[in-house]
């Protein structure tokens, strides 16, 4: 191991630190930091203002863990989260399919499923919001329901997932469209000559060769969506009777650390998002061997 | 070449100073800086307020900026900002969270500027306000206003249904027996008679607790006596004109203020500072104010002592403790709070004025619109001032959601889940104040 570096290899060395020294700085002190900082104030009754934090030891997720709140937003998420990637990525799969064939108006089409990814998430749930509103929304005005779309409990957190997924198909579009043009066309042209059909390429053709993208668009949808916050704080009022059944954990954890201003406790639920995020990602990338088919 | 590095600096100063210079600029000899950011978070009072900063400009020559942020995002941003070291100059203080900055050294000293200061008398401010922004015997804040509730009702529903208008001797019965008959005689057409959500705290169902003898929080800040029998006498009134108001999953997606604009709600209770909403709304011509009923705990007919209550408020207007010149900081602070321009304020109808008896023009700031309701209360009424302990906004938050109000609400009909959120709402303001 304890080779030791050339002349030569020593100013290469010292060259490429000091290249990546910004990107390292950056990380260190707007990532690394704020993390280890995090942590520790997870463990510390915190003071106003970032003064006067006192240690106390596991109290915080002693609290956290006995709070049924804790879980039933970590199972929120969860909901919200298996809404958003399933549908997310099955529909955009199916879109980038089609619009990956040449057909009139492709490039209009794209456009138009990739526009919510441009507007601001805070833009497009405060639409959403009044296209849900009991009283004067646009669904129950062409529907002529009464449905009470963001405040029943029961249907609450399918209502937001829902513009979760309609915010993400574009993005997970592109992704996809991007893996299709990487699979070679003779595979077709071969499977075409064999006499199978358009479904059954698809199925053993393109979902294979494609398993790399999806993968990755899976991974990184689902932490995403663990970390859900700007949809239900836009468009649920704090007095709607289904925001407990909708609000994410770091709904919780902003309305501790922010609203509260309990830093302390706020920390520790994201510091148990994080333990939760890391074991999810762990497990996949184990799975992600016997998943994904390389080439 | 001297001469031509001169030009251009001669030139880039007086491009400067077209920039700050909205208004005519008087050497600012005095001041070492030529601009103060000042934050507010009502956009109702923006014009107002700058008219009267900008005569303040005029004079020292220093720009006063007010940018308005949203009251979520005002404090989000205030307390990052004192976190940081990186407040705006001059700001609004409120109840909820003084306490928390003025201990912590976040907001100017002001003591010696205001016994330096011929223009300011702090003894001629409301005492409630003037004590709110006070630590330790130090002022913080000078009171910026004061604001008081009335009853809002429109006139169109009541003479649809054929009810009489609310008039200033009506009792929390009278406006349960027009709610009723309106939101009876309304059915069909979806009006109700009444709407309040759990976050109508101030400008609502706070005034019942304490018209029937309650308290949300007693006089020394350390307790409550939300679950006594007073108050739950005063919740129960609440929970029968809830019987007959909007269901509360429409209040929540809507809101109250929204219900009232679009016709579907009759009466609805509103702060002062609310008024111009209402004044500048579509149908204004419809709307009319009284003050807000009371309750006869006595049974004599008449509005005795401690019958009517109306919460105050009143915000103060506070600096930062590390803004770069905190004698132009306070010289704006003293300007918006001298009698003249808290005169002037109420005139303007910004809001009435942080001293009492100069409001009187307030109620004349509204063409068309009689708005007296708000200033009469304060003779035939009484004044209580908002509730609040060292971290209000802990309980204040639970009280609105599940586990405190939320849940009668709800279910209006069951008077015992009403009477079990008022035992509820004790708990959760002491357990607040045992961790403050």
């Amino acid at each position: 191991m304890a080779k030791k570096m050339t002349p030569t290899q020593k100013s290469e060395a010292k060259w490429g630190l000091l290249f990546v020294a910004p990107t390292i700085i950056g990380l260190v002190l707007l990532n690394i930091y704020p993390i280890v900082n995090t942590i520790w104030q997870s463990f510390c009754k915190t003071g106003d203002f970032g003064k006067g934090n006192k240690f106390v030891g596991l109290l915080n997720y002693q609290n956290a863990l006995a709070n049924t709140e804790t879980w039933q937003s970590l199972w929120n998420t969860i909901k919200y989260a298996l809404i958003e990637v399933p549908f997310g990525v099955v529909i955009a799969l199916l879109l980038a399919v089609l619009l990956n064939k040449k057909i009139a108006g492709r490039s209009i089409y794209r456009t138009i499923f990739f526009l919510p990814m441009v507007c601001a998430p805070a833009a497009v749930a405060m639409v959403w919001k009044w296209l849900y509103n009991t009283q004067f929304g646009l669904l129950n005005n062409i529907f002529h329901s009464k449905v009470a779309w963001i405040s029943d409990p029961k249907i609450a957190w399918i209502s937001i997932g829902v513009i979760g997924v309609w915010s993400i198909i574009g993005y997970n579009m592109v992704l996809f469209i991007g893996g299709l043009q990487e699979i070679p066309g003779d595979y077709y042209e071969a499977a075409d000559i064999d006499g199978a059909s358009g479904v059954r390429q698809f199925f053993s053709i393109t979902v294979p060769l494609l398993s790399p993208t999806t993968f990755f668009i899976v991974q990184t949808r689902i932490i995403g969506a663990l970390t859900i916050f700007d949809l239900m704080f836009m468009v649920m009022d704090k007095t709607n009777v289904a925001l407990p059944k909708v609000q994410s954990i770091v709904y919780l954890f902003y309305d501790y650390a922010f609203t509260k201003g309990n830093k302390g406790y706020g920390a520790t639920l994201v510091v148990i998002l994080l333990v939760f995020i890391l074991l999810l990602t762990w497990i996949l990338q184990t799975a992600e061997k016997k998943l994904v088919y390389h080439n | 070449m001297k001469a031509r590095k001169m030009l251009a600096t001669a030139l880039a100063l007086s491009m400067a100073a077209g920039l700050i210079a909205a208004v005519p600029v008087t050497a600012s000899a005095d001041y070492s800086v030529s601009e103060l950011q000042v934050n507010i978070w009502d956009n109702n009072q923006l014009a107002g307020l700058q008219e009267i900063a900008d005569a303040w400009s005029a004079e020292s020559g220093v720009k006063a900026t007010i940018n308005v942020v949203d009251w979520d995002n005002y404090w989000t941003l205030l307390e990052a900002g004192a976190s940081g070291g990186q407040m705006p100059d001059v700001f609004w203080m409120h109840s909820n969270t003084a306490q928390m900055y003025m201990e912590n050294d976040l907001i100017l000293n002001l003591d010696d500027y205001i016994a330096n200061d011929d223009a300011i008398d702090i003894a001629n401010y409301y005492e409630g306000i003037v004590d709110l922004y006070k630590s330790n015997g130090v002022q913080y804040a000078i009171p910026k206003d004061h604001d008081t509730i009335a009853l809002l009702y429109n006139k169109a529903i009541f003479d649809k249904y054929g009810v009489e208008y609310p008039t200033d001797d009506w009792t929390w019965e009278d406006v349960l027996a027009a709610a009723t008959a309106i939101t009876e005689a309304g059915k069909d057409d979806g009006i109700y008679g009444y709407a309040i959500n759990t976050s109508n705290n101030q400008d609502g169902w706070y005034n019942l607790v304490y018209d029937y003898g309650g308290q949300i929080v007693t006089d020394d800040h350390k307790g409550t006596t939300i679950g006594s029998d007073e108050a739950k006498a005063g919740m129960e009134m609440m929970r029968q004109i809830l019987e007959v108001a909007v269901p509360q999953t429409t209040v929540a997606e809507t809101g109250t203020d929204s219900l009232f604009k679009s016709g579907l709600a009759a009466m609805i209770t509103q702060g002062s500072w609310m008024i111009n909403t209402f004044y500048t709304a579509e149908n204004s011509a419809d709307y009319a104010w009284a003050m807000l009923p009371y309750a006869d705990r006595n049974g004599n007919g008449a509005c005795d002592e401690g019958e009517r209550q109306s919460c105050y408020n009143g915000l103060g207007w506070a600096a930062s403790a590390n803004t770069a010149d905190p004698a132009a900081a306070y010289s704006l602070i003293s300007w918006f709070c001298n009698e003249e321009n808290q005169k002037k304020q109420a005139e303007l109808g910004v809001t009435m004025a942080g001293m009492p008896g100069i409001s009187e023009a307030f109620a004349g700031a509204f063409e068309g619109m009689d708005v007296s309701a708000f200033t009469k209360i304060e003779e035939e009424g009484t004044l209580y001032f908002r509730p609040y302990t060292r971290n209000t906004t802990v309980w204040e938050d639970a009280l609105q959601q599940a586990g405190g109000f939320l849940d009668p609400w709800q279910n209006p009909s069951d008077p015992a889940l009403m009477a079990q959120a008022c035992d509820n709402a004790q708990a959760i303001i002491e357990n607040a104040i045992a961790q403050e």
